[in-house]
């Protein structure tokens, strides 16, 4: 049985169609959902934690449907929303004592204090969350979400905002979670992060995932390698064997090539023979910025620019 | 219902922390006690303070119900009513633990209010007349906190909804027979005043103050209350963002 599994599941907002017949299964391991902004994450977890009905399909947390047993799924979850939501007014231990009571954990105040020991927070437990920082806020949510031992945990946009110290680290308490056999599903628009920390990727667009797999079979299924080079003035780029020219950007020039290492030196002395003047050459391995790029193509916004709309706007600005 | 208990000590706890918010909910009702019911020259009553009471007790839950509505606006908004909906908690229990915790405030502000009634020369009553009039502001407070909360959970933004309660408080107030007897009132006043749910609260805790129990009233406001916490729970239940 796997943790998550959803089959053809899809919503819309009036003709706004927001998740378009989605299909995943996902078990013990971090995966995430990456997407520009509007592409559909949110809905998604928002469907999968019983939040949000979807307009067709299904899909199971735990072996739960998340339609007919949505009070099981809830007890087998955990989510964390994208903004971050702890009372200012109550100490740190009382919000986690909170969830505590909520979700009805025996023994709680040993719980609490435990979570509050992993989530590294026991010294500044008693102390108003008005006091602490953006990170140990996010951490303080983790603290809730895991008081009742969750077996899925729905992170939206965890790291959004922090600071790269506070995001390595909440990163680092979600991949010691996996390894105690929870199953992490995160959603973000940080590359990096998602092609460091997390074991899978799935990429959305426009409601439909676009590519799947983990970070490095991604890469390899571009199974190029990048190369750009500055140069001055305007040129034609010479064919050259094994090297695909992709564009211009100002003064770089950006080709592929399937070796990188030995396509540099060659491209370089057909550059010059061809009387171009090259400033400087770099090769770089793609990133999942590239497959993102490739996967989703030229993205618009779901809605386009409507200039009699921005006039009226303007006018009630005066 | 499970959760009930500790969704109602959150908003205490809260509150008690705000200390302004304390204050400043007092100040409106206490000034009508003591500018309107001591110093507007009525001739229908000997004491017009004890008349006017009933009415402002009833206003300062109304009004403690209907900004107590705007909590859930505020969970809404900052994002803690979605963590709450994805708790196994039952869902109605976020209701039913804002309705204690509205009406519980409520009461504690009625309570200074009738304190400063007798300090500025209301009748004392019996123990068991004090625990009458707050069993029918309890329900009264029942009543518009459900109302409140679940009209909060379908309006978009704290904006519409303080223009929701502005809207409907003053003109349930003025409807009501807090200010004046029926039979002083024009003739349309009276018929919408008979109607007010506002009216069968003020009026109930007014006959428990004359020394009768108030049957009909009490026995009109717990149906209301009982068909609008059942609809509100149902609608709780059953809610999707």
């Amino acid at each position: 049985m796997n943790a998550i599994e959803t089959r053809g599941l899809t919503k819309y907002y009036d003709t706004l169609c927001a998740v378009d017949d989605l299909s995943l299964s996902i078990n013990n391991e971090i995966f995430a959902l990456l997407g520009p902004n509007g592409s559909g994450k949110t809905t998604t977890v928002l469907m999968l934690t019983t939040l949000l009905n979807p307009t067709a399909g299904t899909a199971s947390v735990c072996g739960n449907d998340i339609l007919t047993q949505a009070e099981e799924v809830r007890s087998c979850i955990s989510y964390v929303p994208q903004d971050m939501a702890v009372d200012i007014k109550l100490t740190g231990r009382e919000n986690v004592r909170f969830f505590a009571d909520l979700y009805g954990v025996p023994r709680a105040a040993d719980r609490v204090d435990e979570v509050l020991a992993v989530m590294e927070l026991s010294d500044r437990a008693d102390d108003l969350i008005r006091t602490y920082s953006g990170g140990m806020r996010r951490r303080l949510e983790l603290a809730q979400a895991l008081v009742h031992e969750p077996s899925v945990l729905f992170l939206d946009e965890p790291t959004i905002g922090l600071d790269v110290a506070a995001r390595k680290r909440i990163w680092e308490h979600i991949r010691a979670l996996r390894k105690k056999g929870m199953t992490v599903f995160v959603t973000t628009h940080y590359m990096d992060e998602a092609d460091r920390f997390c074991d899978r990727v799935g990429i959305i667009s426009k409601g439909r995932i676009a590519a799947l797999g983990t970070p490095a079979e991604l890469k390899a299924r571009l199974m190029k390698d990048v190369i750009t080079a500055k140069v001055e003035g305007e040129c034609t780029p010479p064919p050259v064997e094994g090297v695909v020219f992709v564009g211009r950007t100002g003064d770089e020039l950006s080709f592929t090539a399937e070796n990188g290492r030995e396509a540099l030196p060659v491209l370089t002395d057909a550059l010059v023979h061809a009387g171009i003047r090259v400033h400087s050459m770099s090769l770089r391995e793609p990133t999942l910025d590239d497959v993102f790029i490739q996967a989703i193509g030229q993205q618009e916004e779901p809605h386009g620019f409507e200039d009699g709309k921005f006039r009226i706007m303007l006018r009630r600005r005066k | 219902m499970r959760g009930v208990f500790t969704y109602m000590k959150r908003d205490f706890t809260k509150w008690a922390r705000g200390r302004v918010a304390v204050i400043s909910a007092l100040v409106m009702p206490a000034a009508w006690l003591v500018f309107v019911g001591l110093a507007l020259p009525v001739r229908f009553t000997g004491n017009y303070l004890d008349f006017i009471t009933p009415g402002i007790l009833v206003m300062t839950m109304l009004s403690a119900g209907l900004s107590g509505g705007a909590l859930l606006m505020f969970d809404k908004i900052l994002g803690f009513l979605n963590k709450f909906l994805a708790l196994p908690t039952p869902r109605a229990s976020i209701l039913v633990g804002k309705i204690l915790f509205i009406t519980g405030r409520g009461l504690i502000q009625t309570t200074i209010i009738l304190v400063i009634a007798l300090l500025i020369g209301a009748t004392l009553m019996s123990p068991l007349q004090y625990l009458l009039t707050y069993l029918v502001l309890f329900l009264f407070g029942v009543l518009i906190s459900a109302f409140a909360t679940t009209v909060a959970l379908h309006l978009d933004d704290h904006d519409s909804y303080s223009a929701f309660s502005t809207m409907i408080s003053m003109p349930l107030f003025f409807t009501s027979s807090a200010l004046m007897p029926y039979d002083v009132m024009p003739v349309w006043l009276a018929t919408i005043a008979r109607l007010n749910p506002l009216s069968f609260a003020i009026d109930a805790v007014r006959e428990i103050g004359a020394g009768s129990v108030p049957s009909l009233p009490v026995l009109l406001l717990v149906a209301i209350s009982a068909i609008i916490l059942g609809i509100c729970m149902s609608v709780f239940r059953r809610v999707t963002i």
